[in-house]
């Protein structure tokens, strides 16, 4: 087989895997679960949910 | 959550000033220090390749209506020019920033202060070398003339060096995270991480190393250059809209579920979109039109994203008054979805056969990397460069400079191109209509198209100048505390005006 069809093989078996995988392991490792939660992790307590940042033109947004 | 850094794994690999045992607050600001010199490196030759490839930008829309223009210069000929100006705004300016934000990201979200900095850094120099290889073989003649993919082979080797190195450190970075949940922008991020080298090795290959024949040249060609804006710029803009947003206003995604399979649906359905640019090729018809079939599926994706941005911004549009990065970063949202619904709707025989091979292309192009990607990059740098350096914005007026001559520029690019681009395939399919006369029908977009690069460049600069100006401050004696902008709870952080 030369390179071509290596990477058309490879393309078609690994990559779909690799999804699967790591579908997978979402689920194993609860990523698809306590959604709520995972959406607040932009925020810490320097920054909690509620308080604008960036807020550095003009006035400050209240 | 877990805010202190616990794995003695990632103690090894953190900078001598930061210390692993903090409090949250502690976290971040080392988070950022961490960050500072390899963002900043990023950012800075990011920056230094928008500005060139503006100066190509002009040079090549200017000789669109002026043809003679440095016509006596081969270095400087339409067909050198055009394609260093795609290299160094796409592989220089976009590919530079979107890995300075992803790696920002990536320490945020993984609560980890940067590891191993010299790996980045070590990247940095080997993409600006490859690039810069790239750039004058092109200018040189050396082109390879496949679009998005037109640097010699010479310099791809060095490029493959650095990009391994980001990858290897995103890996890391993920392997080693405190905290051990996932937010969905870095779900796009590593899949963005993953998908390129899939894409930029499988066109390397099958196009220049061992080419293929015949039109699979062109096939794999369209696979990759649609792949490269949908699975790499993409998700990297997407994830840096979903954090900003929420960070800037304070509230959370409106909802997680959406944004999940928006990224789900995302993954399934853009692969397939590349060969829609074949439509009228000698293409075997049922692998095009499972293109055109994908390229409808994306409005699910694209649907599931748009709805959450606007309903997450609802009630919070004024704060776009008193934030640059929010004017940016909304501005670019709202564009991805004009970008995916036009770029569907193009997928359809019956549009394409008129816009195809003709200026709405371009525009329509430019709605994605500038109007989307870019302006997303811009709001991004707004936001965390003052975090790393520790410095203000110097001047609000260049701000807002900036905004508007991007936006505006954008528009008056994209919308008038556009147009003119629908006049053009209705009179390339008239066959009474002699060839010379559509040429000349375009004239007067492209003339527009040139005035609206002079805005833009004005940007540009006026961004530069803002950078410039913030960098002086950080090596110079002016220290002013940033806690206004970090905290948000002070009253107004004027900038200098």
């Amino acid at each position: 087989m030369n390179i071509i069809g290596l990477i058309i093989a490879g393309s078609v078996v690994l990559l779909p895997g690799v999804a699967l995988l790591a579908l997978r392991w979402a689920g194993e490792s609860g990523q698809l679960r306590q959604f709520d939660r995972q959406a607040l992790l932009p925020f810490d307590e320097q920054e909690p949910v509620g308080q604008a940042t960036d807020q550095i033109l003009g006035r400050k947004h209240s | 959550m877990s805010a202190s850094v616990k794995s003695p794994a990632v103690r090894a690999l953190l900078p001598g000033d930061v210390s692993p045992e903090t409090s949250a607050p502690t976290l971040t600001a080392d988070i950022d220090a961490s960050c500072r010199a390899p963002v900043l490196f990023f950012f800075v030759s990011g920056l230094a390749w928008l500005l060139i490839g503006t100066i190509f930008a002009l040079i090549s829309a200017y000789k669109m209506h002026s043809p003679d223009f440095l016509g006596n210069c081969e270095w400087l000929t339409f067909g050198r020019v055009r394609p260093a100006h795609l290299t160094t705004v796409v592989y220089g300016f976009a590919m530079e920033t979107s890995i300075a934000v992803l790696i920002w990201l990536m320490c945020r979200l993984c609560r980890t202060p940067l590891i191993a900095p010299g790996i980045i850094t070590i990247a940095n120099f080997f993409w600006n070398l490859g690039l810069t290889v790239g750039v004058v073989g092109i200018l040189a003649g050396d082109s390879t003339g496949i679009e998005w993919l037109e640097m010699p082979k010479y310099s791809t080797p060095i490029l493959f060096i650095s990009y391994a190195l980001i990858a290897v450190w995103a890996i890391i970075t993920f392997r080693l995270r405190a905290e051990k949940h996932l937010y969905v922008s870095q779900w796009y991020l590593l899949a963005a991480v993953l998908w390129f080298p899939w894409l930029y090795g499988t066109a390397q290959v099958m196009l220049l190393l061992s080419p293929v024949r015949g039109v699979v040249q062109a096939g794999v060609n369209w696979w990759f250059a649609h792949n490269v804006l949908g699975l790499w710029f993409t998700p990297v803009g997407l994830a840096a809209i979903y954090y900003f947003i929420p960070k800037v206003i304070g509230r959370p995604i409106h909802s997680y579920y959406l944004s999940v399979l928006g990224f789900w649906t995302l993954a399934l359905f853009y692969n397939w979109n590349g060969f829609h640019h074949l439509v009228g090729g000698p293409l075997p018809a049922w692998m095009i039109t499972v293109s055109i079939v994908a390229s409808i599926m994306m409005l699910i994706p694209v649907t599931a994203v748009a709805i959450n941005h606007h309903f997450t911004m609802v009630g919070h549009f004024g704060k776009m008054r008193y934030s640059p990065t929010l004017r940016f970063i909304v501005f670019g949202a709202m564009s991805y979805t004009v970008a995916s619904v036009q770029g569907s709707l193009s997928a359809l025989r019956s549009v394409s056969e008129v816009t195809h091979f003709t200026h709405h292309t371009i525009a329509h192009a430019h709605v994605g990397m500038y109007a989307f990607f870019t302006m997303v990059m811009f709001g991004s740098m707004y936001y965390i460069l003052p975090r790393v350096t520790q410095r203000e914005w110097p001047s609000a007026r260049l701000i807002s400079l900036h905004f508007w001559g991007s936006a505006l520029g954008i528009i008056l690019y994209v919308v008038p191109l556009s147009y003119g681009g629908i006049l053009q395939g209705q009179a390339l399919n008239d066959a009474s209509i002699p060839f010379l006369k559509v040429v000349a029908l375009t004239l007067p977009y492209l003339k527009i198209r040139t005035f609206a690069g002079v805005i833009l460049a004005l940007g540009h600069v006026a961004f530069a100048v803002n950078i410039v100006w913030m960098l002086v401050r950080v090596f110079g004696p002016y220290r002013k505390p940033l806690q206004m902008i970090i905290s948000g709870s002070e009253q107004p952080a004027a900038v200098g005006k």
